[in-house]
């Protein structure tokens, strides 16, 4: 039987095979958009490392059979995401590093509102919205990280003191994008006002200079080598250095804790279920999960944080949770804070 | 032949004029954002960052195109007027460091020159414990990683243009009583001058654009700058406003090369044309000669080829290779070859209208789809993103976004050996074929297609392996599922997990090897962005 395509000379068919290997290119694209979203499988954007997600995510999918499909980037970048696709996201889970993406998220309308007993029973309420569209998993706090040959512990007080003229190039900051910097430079512009804000934000970058860094590890890294003395990082980045390399002369310093000071910054990761999510139950499997005590423990053994769950220790190399306060901002607030924060780090031109 | 016009005009104008509005458009969006952002904004940014980005910028173009022309004439001028042993491996072998990604280049420098790192160890034994050397996270980290990644161009362009040069012009000079060097300088020089200027203008609109290594080397300039505003703000307004003096910096560059390149044509010597005469130079000069050559290239590859492969031999590296990381690979081959695909299939109808039908229509979609040059990643993806968002969202955040950002960004260098390959095709070929016989259909199959066939798989290999190690795009637009190799060396390497990173890294100079062979052998202009 003749094929339709055999036929002798025919005008048509450079043109046909032109058209046909167009099609068969967009044939390709279009399943792999079906292969994302299958049933018991759960698709989640991370804004946190994904060496610190992934190992809990994966014993989640061991204890459940639920498959995770991890799209791991920057915290706002995937808030961002997540507000252009609206109800086309393939997204069913958003975790970050940070509650003021998480707030504005759900400001937005993008994260669902739940009724869980187990999260109210284990979280307590300033660790997750009124309405539990979203839900802290584990806390850290802005801590001072320094080298124990180079800097001695009474001569740190506050961070603000970081701005002094004395710290010269001995210190190593974060750069401007990283969420964990605007809550914390949101958290002492709600403390301490606007000018004095960026009077020490101003003085950091100079102290700074070119040792700004996109990544915490990178931070903790400089000051065990000695190439700065201190830097500004969240505190599990320390421990989990200190696990590795036990050797390292590294020190922690919780800072804002004398008289009249304002406290230790706290911020939490935290998770929310999407509004577009079609797979309600499983996301909701993984938060009781990750807010049981097996799961809290995880963030404790694993990732070095503080957890959430009042039951569940810390590990004990961290600085005990009970022999410091932290600042008295609530997280809910980190949200409308930082746009204006925004704007004065890019005032002062912090890189 | 108006038989085939009239077959292909109509789909065919179609199809290249909705590929050069897919191109442009975008490009319009950014633009349009930019300028009509609140003047606030600008005022903010226009006092604040522009100033040290814009001056970080053009400070590592020119600190990059003075060394490039330093290594690269002086490498050019070593393989084609001196004889010395293995002369020939030598011509090839300084070609290499384009097969490095500047990301991994950077990230090997990094560790090499970094704090506590080998360099510094070395030199401490010499100089004492307390000795420093300067750290590589700065302009002159950024300046030597890119001069050692990019100089090739210049060595390409100055060897071609020393092989083409006619010698006598050199021995007049000789003759005259002129010294060996005044004749370099008041001589060669001068006439390699376009060529020179053309391969500069390359490098700087290369370096203009990077992502990767400055990124990595913590050196801010506008294309990192872009990327940061795009992934730390909620909006993009800022984003588009640096993108908008990166696409003018951009053009001026590219017009720039354009200029000479064309300027670079009525040099052609005629007449008594004589290859010039290698001079030997006795052990002495070939021990020197080869300790140079060894020394650069042993800098822009060989020692960071080295460092890969003994890092992807450890342990730690060896339980990264599993499934995993075949999936990445994969991933990696998928969007390469979607790309490069697409790329063909766009980018013929653009060059064959505008070339057998050079109406101004035609002309200027061919010449819009050259806009990638002036869109550093970044930006592309930023263009890519606004004009999804506002015209086809139910396609953001799939795999089509991010091809279409590859497309736009890479099918300048697929054009760069199509239009060639359309144009050795004369219409008198398949005229002739015609008369002698053949119908449509057979003069396509048995003169067009195999004469241009080899411009095509050039093209397409081209933008596979540009596609392969696109950075800044990919980490924008990917979806779900879909990291990549170079996502993988970029994500390990930022957090110094130099061993980590380095499977990936060496796969994906691994599979950059071949396209030097046809850059050398082709049309080599093609490879020159973001190779």
């Amino acid at each position: 039987m003749p094929t339709p395509f055999s036929t002798d000379i025919s005008p048509e068919k450079p043109r046909a095979r032109l058209i046909k290997g167009a099609l068969c290119a967009l044939a390709l694209l279009i399943p792999l958009q079906a292969i994302a979203v299958q049933a018991e499988s759960l698709t989640i954007y991370s804004g946190r490392a994904e060496r610190l997600i992934k190992p809990v995510l994966d014993s989640f999918s061991a204890k459940t059979g639920v498959r995770v499909e991890l799209l791991s980037s920057g915290t706002t970048e995937l808030v961002n995401r997540l507000k252009a696709e609206g109800d086309r996201t393939a997204a069913d889970v958003l975790i970050t590093n940070d509650a003021g993406s998480l707030e504005q998220a759900r400001s937005a309308g993008l994260l669902r509102p739940l009724n869980m007993r187990e999260v109210e029973r284990a979280v307590p309420s300033q660790f997750r919205a009124p309405d539990n569209a979203w839900i802290g998993l584990s806390g850290r706090f802005w801590v001072i990280v320094y080298n124990k040959t180079l800097v001695k512990p009474h001569e740190l007080r506050s961070l603000l003191d970081l701005a002094e003229p004395r710290w010269k190039s001995k210190i190593a900051i974060p750069n401007s994008g990283s969420e964990y910097l605007q809550a914390g430079i949101s958290v002492i512009r709600a403390t301490h006002g606007d000018e004095k804000t960026r009077h020490f934000l101003e003085g950091l970058k100079d102290n700074a200079g070119s040792e700004v860094y996109q990544k915490s590890s990178q931070i903790v890294d400089a000051v065990a080598k000695g190439q700065v003395a201190l830097g500004i990082v969240n505190h599990y980045y320390v421990y989990r250095h200190l696990a590795a390399q036990p050797t390292a002369p590294l020190a922690v310093f919780m800072p804002d804790q004398h008289d009249g000071g304002m406290g230790a910054i706290m911020n939490v990761t935290g998770i929310g279920i999407t509004k577009a999510s079609k797979h309600v139950d499983s996301a909701k499997l993984l938060i009781e999960f990750l807010v049981a005590q097996a799961g809290q423990r995880l963030f404790a053994d694993l990732d070095k944080e503080y957890p959430i769950h009042p039951d569940v220790k810390a590990d004990p190399a961290l600085i005990e949770r009970k022999s410091f306060r932290a600042a008295q901002v609530p997280l809910t607030k980190l949200a409308e804070l930082r746009e204006p924060t925004l704007t004065l780090i890019e005032q002062v031109g912090l890189r | 032949m108006t038989a085939i016009y009239r077959q292909f005009t109509s789909p065919l104008q179609l199809i290249a004029l909705a590929s050069a509005g897919m191109i442009v458009l975008p490009l319009g969006y950014v633009l349009s954002q930019a300028f009509s952002a609140d003047p606030a904004v600008w005022s903010r940014l226009w006092t604040t960052r522009i100033p040290e980005l814009v001056s970080n910028t053009l400070w590592l173009a020119a600190g990059v195109a003075i060394l490039t022309v330093l290594l690269g004439v002086s490498t050019a001028w070593l393989v084609t007027r001196i004889e010395f042993p293995g002369r020939r491996m030598w011509e090839g072998a300084l070609v290499l460091p384009l097969a490095m990604p500047t990301y991994v280049l950077a990230y090997v420098y990094s560790y090499l020159l970094g704090f506590g790192g080998p360099v510094e160890s070395l030199w401490q034994l010499l100089a004492g414990p307390q000795a420093r050397i300067p750290s590589p996270h700065s302009f002159f980290g950024a300046t030597l990683v890119m001069t050692l990644d990019t100089f090739p161009f210049v060595y390409l362009l100055s060897r071609s243009a020393l092989l083409s040069m006619n010698v006598s012009f050199d021995e007049v000079a000789r003759a005259s009583g002129v010294s060996r060097l005044a004749t370099l300088w008041r001589v060669t020089l001068p006439l390699m001058r376009p060529s020179l200027a053309a391969g500069v203008a390359l490098v700087v609109l290369y370096v203009v654009s990077d992502f990767g290594a400055v990124s990595l080397l913590r050196y801010q300039t506008l294309t990192y700058a872009v990327y940061q505003q795009m992934t730390g703000r909620s909006d993009n307004t800022a984003a588009s406003i640096l993108s908008l003096l990166l696409v003018c910096m951009a053009l001026v560059f590219l017009l720039t090369e354009r200029w000479f390149r064309h300027r670079s044509r009525f040099y052609q010597t005629t007449g008594r044309f004589r290859l010039p005469v290698r001079d030997r130079y006795g052990w002495m000069g070939e021990t020197l000669v080869t300790a140079y050559l060894t020394l650069i290239v042993g800098a822009a590859f060989g020692l960071p080829a080295y460092l890969l492969v003994t890092w992807s031999l450890s342990p730690e590296a060896q339980a990264t290779v599993d499934d995993r990381f075949y999936g990445f690979f994969m991933n990696s081959a998928f969007l390469a070859g979607c790309a490069a695909t697409v790329g063909v299939l766009i980018g013929l109808p653009l060059a064959y209208l505008a070339n057998r039908k050079p109406t101004w229509l035609n002309l200027g979609c061919l010449q819009a789809a050259y806009a990638g040059y002036v869109l550093p990643g970044p930006v592309a993806a930023l263009a890519v993103l606004v004009l999804c968002l506002h015209v086809t969202p139910f396609v953001y955040g799939s795999v089509i976004v991010l091809i279409v950002a590859y497309v736009i960004h890479f099918l300048p260098a697929g054009l760069q050996s199509l239009e060639p390959a359309i144009q050795q095709v004369t219409p008198n070929l398949e005229e002739v074929a015609r008369t002698l016989g053949l119908g449509v259909r057979q003069t396509w199959r048995r003169v067009t297609l195999p004469l241009v066939r080899n411009g095509f798989v050039v093209a397409w290999v081209l933008m596979f392996l540009q596609t392969m190690k696109e950075l800044p795009a990919t980490l924008l637009l990917r979806p779900v599922g879909f990291d990549t190799l170079a996502i993988r060396v970029w994500m390990e390497a930022t957090e110094e997990y130099y061993q980590l990173a380095a499977p990936s890294a060496l796969l994906i100079v691994l599979l950059s090897l071949p396209t030097l062979v046809l850059l050398v052998s082709k049309d080599w202009r093609s490879g020159a962005e973001k190779l």
